[in-house]
């Protein structure tokens, strides 16, 4: 019997090429999307699960407010790790890492320079912790002394090879000379260390046992014993306080205790994240690599499903419209003795079968796309082919999906009356008609909210994008790694200012991007205590910096070279303002110093010169917060602005000058609004996924209209020939035919709506900086909508309608 | 006896109007009978044929087939009943046009959940008597209307029913076709004892049967 189920469904959808082709693209595009989902989202819940033990090993986080506005690090101080080994024997291992950013390296017996982008201070525990192995040198001796290091497979290819290094000499820019003590394989891609290609010694660094509990610099990972309580060990991190910290402050702060420290409203909770959840679910100030977030997976989830549900839907109004061709099989059947349970078994076999069909076309062009899905969404999946576990999963799927489009089409085609349906010879109405018109209702709902949702995540991106920053991002070049030109920074930046296109250009430690900073305390002069201390970012610029990014002055002035003592002047910006407490008029000439706790004599205050309108230096998503700007000598970059010409010539000339100032050092340099765009990658990727999607479930809802449409003017052949023998014009019957598809989609959007606007709402909370939704934007999905529904749909109506009528009533 | 009809009433309403389809209808057919059913367009033939049948239901009156009182029994049994005992036959043969002939022939056997080996014996052996093997791979399509009702005919004996029912089975036909087709009827009642109730416009037709039932508005005249 089954046999014979399956080789009518070859037949019955031979003949129907069209129909069949609707159905089986339809479901294949809906499959595709979400088995590209499926795995984007399968690799980012995949982090940092293949190191051993994943599950055992935990980051140690810290929740600081000490004077200034309240933290969240995943680091810790430096003795941690040593104390939690010392002191809990449920820690079977404690590890350190002290990220160090980029690196330049060389040979020892070359002169130009490699820049590594990733590099890190590590305690010799650090593989052991990892379970992580080495292609070459002694896993566990590589990194006890000072002035070793380990390279990855891929950096140590660069220089020597990977079975060469161990070994070799290498100098580290600033660091000295290093001996190689061990390769390992790559990081793996979805690990939180996958750019970390450098791992230093820690006893290289010189500051890493000095017992100091203040600064916040380690990622200290520890590993606990299998049968560890983790309460029991929480409440030990919290003890770290009152045993460890308070008498480490009272050195500097002498008579503080644990109470009167909390008295102030300060804090410091510390707290062991598990390694598996870092990925998704850390959003601290600073990470050993970017994170995903799990809003992310909720919202790809959604959209898979929404992909999913809208081909089914398809499916079975389609199925459902086409069975009315096969009324006359089921009541033939029927008479023949088939029982209905045999029916739906056949449908079922049919809509198994179409499902497996586009299971395969799903895999094909997921297979084909995901080059460029990977692309969108910076991942580097691949189909796990090998697997087969993946198909066993998919394969169920689609059974699943199969069932779900192919019953109510089955019990729907099961329950025709042999006596009704046998009757005529052509296609009567069997009914179900409001089953399949609120189908489409939904279909278009969603279709609506997806256009909507897009709209307003591009408007946002454009409204960030375009939103008046308070410093000009324009045509700024800004050079790297400045600190490697061995204190020749002044006569770079006067050789670049030299060049004909260059207007100006500034040395500063940081640029109005987001980029790891933490704030300093600071506090007015005669408010000398903790309670008064305020927290703001305090960045090292020179005389030019205001002028080179256009920052405004409100009040007060800019920094002057010929006024000596403005190198112990400061220029702050509005949100500051408020954190002081003063007008704009009374800061000038106000005190403020960072020497907290030190003696009245012995305080440097530094005097606020002027006040800069606020300028957005951090991502939109926070408020501007307290900053001040003074003259310094902490060169992170040189910023230049230049003219709008020849700017390819100028970029070389600059390369240039960099090349006899700094000979071997690498040339590293960006485009300040480059950079600006760069920091909200995720939302242009959000909005590209988005739109992507949109398009497929558009296109989705579109077959499947098409499909009805094409149905719907054959079923009312008969109609509109006698309506046109009784005088109606092509347009009054295209218009009708039409007409009834629009009210759908009318209904689609009276339901989608609402529910957009306050979704898209909701998603904007996000933005301390953001767009209203408008009702254009609602309008615009509506507009969109009934537009497509009318393409959709018109071809057909005007065919049905130009036909020839007594072709149509003969054919009756 | 095969079957008894006791004054079976079917309406409908229209209109707040009982409209009767079949009034008072009582029928006796015996095994071996041969009747042909006759009347205008809207005499109610093809709902007799329906109801004896089992495909549509009536509102009152006894139906009684072999030992079972139809109007007794679940939805469920009826077509049980029906399956087992009758073959249809259409004006517009209602063949599966998705199917050979072979296959159209196999469909009601599958259904009866016959062996493998039994249905090709069974359907070898229709192909024979009906003198259609070398058909038996061409679709429905590529038949004439006469080859078509030869295999509806034939598909509608395969099972052995008691009775066959047919509703115009020569409507669509030429007469030299339709000629061919009473003859089988004639044939098929006379040597294998079939019992034959066909619904037919023409006297020529019906003269091949061994009883006439007129109806006009739903009754027997």
């Amino acid at each position: 019997m089954f046999k014979n189920h399956l080789k009518i469904a070859w037949r019955s959808l031979k003949k129907q090429p069209f129909f069949t082709f609707l159905n089986t693209f339809g479901l294949a595009i809906g499959m595709a999307g979400a088995l590209l989902i499926a795995l984007y989202i399968h690799d980012e819940l995949s982090y940092d699960k293949m190191f051993a033990d994943a599950d055992r090993i935990y980051r140690i986080n810290a929740d600081v407010k000490f004077g200034g506005l309240p933290e969240q690090l995943g680091e810790s101080p430096e003795p941690m790790a040593e104390t939690l080994m010392r002191d809990y024997p449920q820690v079977e291992l404690a590890t350190r890492i002290r990220d160090q950013g980029s690196v330049l390296i060389r040979k020892a017996n070359v002169t130009s320079n490699v820049k590594e982008l990733n590099s890190a201070f590590v305690d010799s525990t650090f593989f052991k912790m990892f379970g992580l192995a080495f292609l070459d040198g002694d896993v566990t001796t590589a990194l006890t002394e000072p002035n070793t290091l380990v390279l990855t497979r891929t950096a140590a290819e660069k220089h020597f090879g990977v079975n060469n290094a161990v070994g070799q000499e290498m100098v580290l820019n600033n660091l000295g000379t290093f001996r190689v003590t061990g390769v390992m394989e790559d990081m793996p891609k979805n690990s939180l260390l996958r750019d970390h290609t450098v791992f230093i010694s820690m006893p290289s660094f010189q500051f890493a046992q000095i017992g100091h509990w203040g600064s916040l610099n380690y990622y200290t990972f520890v590993k606990m014993v299998p049968t560890a309580d983790m309460a029991n060990f929480q409440e030990g991190l919290d003890s770290l306080l009152g045993r460890y910290l308070i008498p480490w402050i009272q050195d500097y702060y002498p008579g503080m205790t644990e109470a009167s420290f909390r008295a102030s409203g300060n804090f410091i909770n510390y707290s062991a994240m598990s390694l598996t959840d870092i990925h998704l679910q850390s959003n601290m100030k600073t990470e050993l690599s970017a994170n995903g977030s799990m809003q992310n997976i909720y919202i790809l989830s959604f959209v898979a499903i929404f992909l999913v549900v809208l081909a089914v839907v398809n499916f079975m109004n389609l199925s459902t419209a086409y069975s009315l061709k096969r009324a006359k099989e089921v009541g033939v059947r029927k008479t023949l003795g088939s029982d209905k349970s045999d029916l739906v078994r056949q449908f079922l076999t049919e809509s198994g079968f179409i499902c497996f069909l586009s299971l395969l076309l799903a895999v094909g062009v997921a297979f084909l796309v995901l080059p460029l899905f990977n692309d969108l969404a910076d991942k580097a999946i691949s189909i796990p082919f090998q697997n087969p576990m993946f198909w066993a999963i998919l394969i169920g799927a689609t059974l699943v999906v199969g069932v779900l489009s192919g019953t109510y089409p089955a019990f729907f085609m099961s329950r025709f009356i042999p006596v009704k349906v046998l009757k005529g010879s052509g296609l009567s109405d069997v009914g179900g008609s409001k089953v399949r018109n609120s189908l489409v209702v939904f279909q278009f709902a969603i279709s609506i909210l997806l256009i909507v949702a897009t709209v307003v995540v591009y408007q946002q991106l454009n409204f960030i994008q375009s939103k008046e920053l308070g410093y000009e991002k324009a045509q700024i070049l800004v050079l790297e790694d400045i600190n490697n030109v061995n204190g020749q920074e002044q006569s770079l930046k006067r050789e670049v200012l030299r060049l004909g296109q260059v207007q100006s250009a500034t040395l500063s430690s940081f640029l109005p991007t987001p980029s790891a900073r933490t704030g300093q305390t600071f506090f007015k002069e005669g408010a000398n205590n903790q309670e008064d201390a305020i927290n703001m970012e305090n960045w090292r610029v020179d005389h030019d910096y205001l002028s080179t990014l256009g920052l405004e002055l409100i009040t007060g002035r800019d920094f002057d070279v010929r006024i000596p003592t403005d190198s112990s002047a400061v220029i702050i910006n509005e949100a500051t303002l408020k954190t002081l407490n003063v007008s704009a008029e009374n800061a000038i000439g106000l005190r403020i110093s960072s020497d907290l706790g030190a003696s009245e004599d012995a305080i440097t205050y530094q005097t606020i010169i002027g006040v800069v309108r606020n300028f957005h230096y951090d991502s939109m998503r926070k408020n501007i917060e307290a900053l001040c700007l003074g003259i310094g000598r902490f060169p992170g970059s040189l910023a230049i602005k230049m003219g709008t010409q020849d700017v390819t010539a100028t970029v070389s000339a600059i390369e240039g000058i960099w090349n006899t100032i700094a000979p071997g050092q690498p040339f590293n340099y960006y485009f300040l609004d480059d950079s600006f765009n760069d920091s909200y990658d995720a939302e242009q990727r959000l909005g590209q996924i988005f739109s992507v999607f949109t398009v497929l479930s558009i296109l989705i809802a579109c077959l499947g209209l098409f499909g009805l449409a094409t149905f719907n003017a054959q079923r009312r052949t008969k109609e509109i020939g006698i309506r046109k023998v009784l005088g109606a014009s092509i347009s009054q019957i295209s218009y009708r035919l039409t007409t009834d598809f629009l009210k759908m989609v009318g209904w689609a959007i009276i339901i989608s709506l609402p529910i957009g606007w306050y979704a898209m709402n909701q998603w904007l909370q996000d933005f301390s900086y953001r767009i209203e939704v408008q009702w254009w934007m609602l309008l615009l999905a509506a507009f969109l909508a009934i537009a497509i529904a009318v393409l959709t749909v018109g071809y057909q109506s005007i065919r049905a309608a130009v036909a020839n009528p007594v072709k149509s009533l003969r054919a009756e | 006896m095969l079957l008894q009809l006791k004054n079976i009433f079917k309406w409908v309403n229209s209109g707040g109007q009982r409209i009767f389809l079949l009034k008072d209808i009582n029928l006796q057919v015996e095994e071996g009978e041969f009747i042909s059913v006759m009347g205008p367009s809207g005499s109610g033939k093809s709902t007799l044929l329906n109801v004896i049948g089992m495909l549509d239901t009536f509102d009152e009156g006894e139906y009684h087939f072999l030992d079972e009182s139809v109007h007794t029994l679940k939805e469920k049994h009826r077509s049980n009943l029906y399956k087992e005992y009758i073959g249809f036959v259409f004006q517009s043969y209602h063949l599966l046009d998705d199917l050979k002939v072979y296959e159209n022939l196999e469909m009601p056997l599958l259904y009866k959940k016959f062996k493998g080996s039994e249905r090709r014996a069974m359907v070898a052996d229709m192909l024979d008597r009906f003198n259609i093997v070398g058909k038996k791979d061409l679709f429905p399509a590529q038949l004439s209307g006469g080859q078509q009702q030869l295999v509806g005919v034939a598909r509608a004996l395969i099972a052995n029913p008691k009775l066959i029912l047919a509703d115009e089975p020569t409507g669509n036909l030429n007469s030299q076709q339709s000629e061919e087709i009473m003859q089988l009827f004639k044939r098929l009642n006379e040597e294998d004892g079939v019992t034959i109730i066909q619904v037919t416009h023409s006297e020529k037709n019906a003269a091949y049967g061994s009883r006439v039932i007129n109806l006009l508005d739903g009754r027997m005249v």
